[in-house]
């Protein structure tokens, strides 16, 4: 029963003269039993983030508290977490059982168990039932991922962490393993941090995410939020596919704006009083053939074939244009947009 | 006794174990207080500790060698040092330009008057008329008027030789052992780490039972009516070359053959695909790595063998002498301000190359097995294949291999039980007499034998925690790493020599300390302490590389499941580097009983000699009994090598 909260967090690398910034002013609520996501490119500072929740790293700036409580100063074996590394990091030298088991030697098993039992129930929870006596080595890269799982639940901590658990395995079992790690968390209740850098990884998994880019945190909210509602131009281009347009109004009516994007105009939604220019974005269904409003003309560079749909990429007006067709588009294709399916990003 | 009685007892006896629990138990509160303050603070006391060491028997020798080489009188001079360089005796040629070093004109006037007096000519000769061949080859004489190379050109002299010899001996073996697959390939492989424990004394005497006048190679010519020849009485500079190419050639082969497997085989096929020959492809993407690999290894060849000492001790003598065997000698003329003064230059020049080969070393990128190693091929699949020009090389190579290695090793071994033609044991009966009849004075076989497996015992004690200190202390260290890491290597750069005389001046001779105390480590300590400074760095290059190499992830989940710092150096790090552990102990046991350097000054008029200081002793006149203690030396460092391995082995996984 944890809530995390972030204050503040910086981390700042080097001496003033080289300095690296990889966190400026995090600020996040984790609420308590969530599942939260932290999600960026490479370098946008999630996985500092985490270390620094772990405790292996001591923010510059700001605050880490666990139900309120500071842990800032206090060390990672002393926190009550438990992690699992993109690595897995399972110690080789020891039995599967006895890597589960490690924990259990600075931490009481719950419920006044046996460590046995405690062992037996986790691997029975991860589906390993009876590897308990195996070296690590002689697991699958699956197994091997259950098996760090099962090791950082073993002392029931308050918090688990988990750092790109699953971005070492192919794409048919990241997804099965996708699944089983949702479930099991959901069966023990238990506050996770999530650090991946796929997009849809973290939209499919979520309670909660947080899109993040060179060190701050650009949006926090459910995945029906982030993937509709980008609050950014970055949490647009990172989150999904999104077509962008900047624009300059050219009128205003009572029930909506005219915005000239080079040398066409589109009709858009009402905009604030005194707005000068916009930015906006389209997911690419909403750019279809039959629409009769705002209608573009798109030089097709590329198609990926989808199955459901074809991804096309596109170009107008030297703006990169991305579509979701029914099929194979011909060398150009024409289409047109809603006033109401567009997402306003920023105006001025 | 009454039943009441013995109840009685029983009770008395029951209330004193109870007074033993509570005793214990407040003994274990203590322990258990004290422990964790322990657990808190391990590192940094064995850290301290192992500072201390190396600060008292390590940097203070070395310091008291450079005082008494700068220091009269406790006047700093330079004289010593410029006696030195000035005296054509020690710097040949270049003293003339160290005594005046602006006399520019009349150094370049000399020059030009030695490269005048090259001749070089062009005729026919006939070299195989002897043979009733008559040949004409095309001859080229070059004639270079005589050079004074005084002590240190001569030394980098052979050590050059010994370096040409050790890479032309090595680079083959590196080919084959890459390149082609046979039975034992990898026995072979890992026997190249081999001589690099052999005691040098050991080899010496091996070298001499197979080259010396009655030695192997003479009996084997002997039976074929030649000979026999005095190898090592007219060319002993040949057999001292040949003994440091037994020593580094396997070196070089080791270092290559890891460089030749990392090389990626899809590099190979990438620029075969992009139309380079097997030729072009090998020259343009083989090579440039291969390079820095035997380059590494001839530069360690040649600081090896610039600080060689018993080989040329024992094979050359006096008339050989390098710098080393100077020093060894002006230390037993007493002579101390003297080899104090050569030590420190030839510390300074070997630092110098030490300096250059890490910075060398720390520029490549590591060895590692690559991706997909070049395949091997069989070496022997047919006779047909056997008898292709390639393989008959590589079989008379192997030949020239068994004679330069396998030769005096079993030399050694044969010519212990035999006298001329028969078998014998008078060898080691003169032992077993020396051992029953001989006078305290006289060295004796076994306390040599005792001396040396309890300091090897004693070093792997000092040396194996210190090693493993260092390199934890590296490791964390982030960049001060490399600093702590070059001063915790300076004694591969020191020779035993130098070390043994800084021993020798400050601690066995004793420093004064204000209040009327003296610092003394003298005899058996001295010898230890030596061993284990000289020892430690290579538990230290065996555990490093695999405590680099652990996934820091490994110590960060053991610390999220609640262990501290020392809990998880001790429960994951410490077990997963243990092979290098054990590799460094061996390593470290191997060293210690081989010492030769060092151990012969500090043990001298002592009792505490060692098997290879009684092998010395025993090289007189008749070589039977050195060469029999010389096979004890080589089983007992076999059999200890093999001890180690095997104790240490259980806990590998």
């Amino acid at each position: 029963m944890t809530e995390l909260r972030l204050e503040g967090v910086s981390k700042r690398y080097g001496t003033d003269d080289d300095e690296t910034v990889a966190l400026a002013g995090v600020d996040l609520t984790v609420r308590d039993g969530e599942f939260f996501t932290l999600v960026g490119p490479s370098g946008c500072g999630k996985t500092t983030t985490l270390r620094t929740i772990a405790g292996f790293e001591t923010p510059t700036e700001g605050t880490v508290a666990f139900d309120g409580e500071a842990m800032t100063a206090v060390p990672p074996e002393d926190r009550d977490i438990g992690i699992v590394f993109q690595s897995y990091a399972l110690f080789p030298h020891m039995s599967v059982a006895e890597n589960v088991g490690y924990g259990l030697e600075f931490r009481d098993p719950p419920d006044g168990r046996s460590v046995d039992d405690r062992v037996a129930e986790l691997l029975e929870l991860v589906d390993l039932s009876g590897m308990g006596e195996r070296a690590p080595d002689q697991l699958s890269g699956g197994q091997q991922q259950r098996v760090a799982l099962a090791r950082a639940l073993a002392p029931a901590p308050d918090l688990l962490l988990l750092d790109e658990p699953l971005s070492a395995l192919d794409a048919q079992l990241r997804e099965s393993l996708r699944l089983q790690l949702k479930r099991i968390q959901s069966t023990l209740d238990i506050t996770t941090v999530y650090v991946t850098h796929d997009q849809e990884e973290a939209l499919a998994i979520s309670d909660r995410l947080a899109v993040m880019s060179a060190g701050t945190v650009e949006q926090v909210g459910p995945p029906q939020e982030i993937y509709h509602e980008p609050a950014t131009r970055f949490v647009a281009e990172f989150v999904g596919d999104n077509t962008v347009f900047d624009g300059r109004v050219s009128e205003t009516t009572a029930d909506g704006a005219r915005v000239a994007v080079g040398d066409a105009t589109f009709d858009l939604p009402a905009l604030p009083p005194g707005t000068e220019t916009v930015s906006f974005c389209l997911r690419p269904g909403t750019l279809t053939r039959d629409a009769d409003r705002n209608r573009v003309t798109v030089a097709v560079d590329t198609c990926e074939f989808l199955g459901e749909r074809v991804r096309v990429h596109g170009r107008w007006n030297g703006t990169a244009i991305v579509l979701g067709l029914e099929s194979m588009p011909p060398e150009t294709v024409t289409v047109g947009f809603a006033p109401e399916d567009v997402h306003v990003l920023e105006t001025s | 006794m009454s039943r009441r009685d013995r109840f009685r007892g029983a009770v008395d006896r029951l209330s004193a174990v109870g007074d033993r629990v509570a005793a214990v138990s407040r003994l274990y509160t203590a322990v258990g207080s004290l422990r964790s303050w322990l657990e808190g603070h391990a590192l940094a006391v064995l850290g301290i500790g192992t500072a201390a060491v190396l600060a008292v028997m390590l940097y203070l020798p070395v310091g008291v060698v450079f005082v008494n080489a700068g220091f009269e009188d406790g006047v700093p001079t330079f004289t010593h040092v410029a006696d030195v360089l000035t005296d054509p005796f020690y710097f040949g040629f270049l003293a003339d330009i160290f005594a005046e070093p602006f006399a520019i004109g009349s150094h370049l006037a000399s020059l030009v008057g030695w490269v005048g007096a090259i001749s070089i000519s062009l005729s026919l000769e006939y070299p195989l008329s002897d043979l009733g061949i008559p040949l004409p080859v095309p001859w080229l004489g070059l004639e270079t008027p005589g050079l004074r190379q005084g002590l240190f050109g001569f030394t980098a002299y052979q050590a050059g030789l010994s370096t040409i010899a050790s890479v032309a001996l090595g680079l083959p073996a590196a080919y084959v052992l890459a390149n082609y697959e046979f039975r034992g390939r990898r026995t072979l492989r890992s026997l190249t780490i081999l001589p690099f424990v052999l005691p040098g004394i050991m080899v010496a005497v091996g070298f001499y039972a197979m080259f010396g006048q009655a030695g192997t190679l003479n009996s084997l010519l002997g039976a074929v009516g030649l000979g026999p020849f005095a190898f090592v009485e007219t060319s002993p500079l040949a057999i001292v070359i040949l003994a440091h190419a037994f020593y580094n050639a396997p070196l070089v082969a080791r270092i290559t053959v890891a460089a030749w497997e990392s090389v990626d085989r899809r590099a190979v096929e990438t620029a075969r695909s992009l139309g380079a020959s097997e030729r072009r492809a090998f020259r343009d993407v083989v090579v440039p790595q291969l390079a820095p690999a035997v380059l590494t290894g001839a530069l360690l060849t040649f600081i090896f063998t610039f600080m060689t000492f018993p080989i040329v001790l024992a094979l050359g003598g006096l008339q050989l002498a390098t710098v080393e065997v100077w020093i060894y000698d002006r230390i037993q003329r007493l002579d101390y301000a003297e080899a104090a003064t050569l030590a420190v230059l030839e510390t300074i020049l070997s630092l110098g190359l030490t300096y250059a080969y890490l910075r060398y070393e720390s520029a490549q990128t590591g060895f590692s097995q690559a991706a997909s190693p070049p395949p091997k091929e069989a070496l022997f699949p047919d006779l047909q294949t056997a008898l292709s020009p390639r393989r008959l090389a590589i079989v008379g190579y192997g030949l020239v291999t068994l004679v330069v290695f396998v030769g005096p090793l079993a030399s050694l071994v044969v010519g212990s039980v035999t006298d001329g033609g028969g078998f014998t044991l008078d060898h080691y009966a003169f032992l077993l007499e020396r051992q029953l009849e001989g006078e305290s004075f006289q060295t004796l076989p076994l306390p040599a034998i005792r001396n040396s497996l309890l300091f090897a015992v004693a070093t792997l004690a000092i040396a194996v925690p210190m090693g493993v200190v260092v390199s934890v202390l590296t490791a964390r260290a982030g960049r001060l790493g490399t600093v702590v890491d070059t001063l915790a290597m300076v004694p591969l750069a020191v020779s035993g020599i130098v070390f043994g005389i800084g021993l020798l001046q400050g601690l066995v001779f004793g420093i004064s300390l204000p209040g009327g105390w003296r610092f003394q480590v003298t005899g058996a300590v001295a010898i230890v302490v030596a061993h284990a400074v000289a020892a430690y760095p290579f538990v230290t290059r065996n555990v490093s590389p695999l405590l680099s190499g652990l996934d820091p992830a490994m110590v960060e989940s053991a610390r999220a499941l609640g262990a501290s710092r020392y809990r998880a150096l001790l429960d994951v790090e410490l077990p997963l580097v243990a092979s290098g552990i054990v590799a460094g102990a061996a390593f470290a046991f191997a060293i210690s009983i081989g010492e030769f350097s060092s151990t012969v000054i500090l043990a001298s008029g002592g009792e505490s000699y060692t098997m290879p200081v009684a092998v010395e002793r025993y090289l007189g006149r008749r070589s039977g009994p050195a060469i029999a203690m010389g096979t004890i030396l080589l089983v007992v460092t076999a059999a200890s090598f093999v001890v180690v391995d095997r104790v240490g082995g259980r806990f590998e996984r």
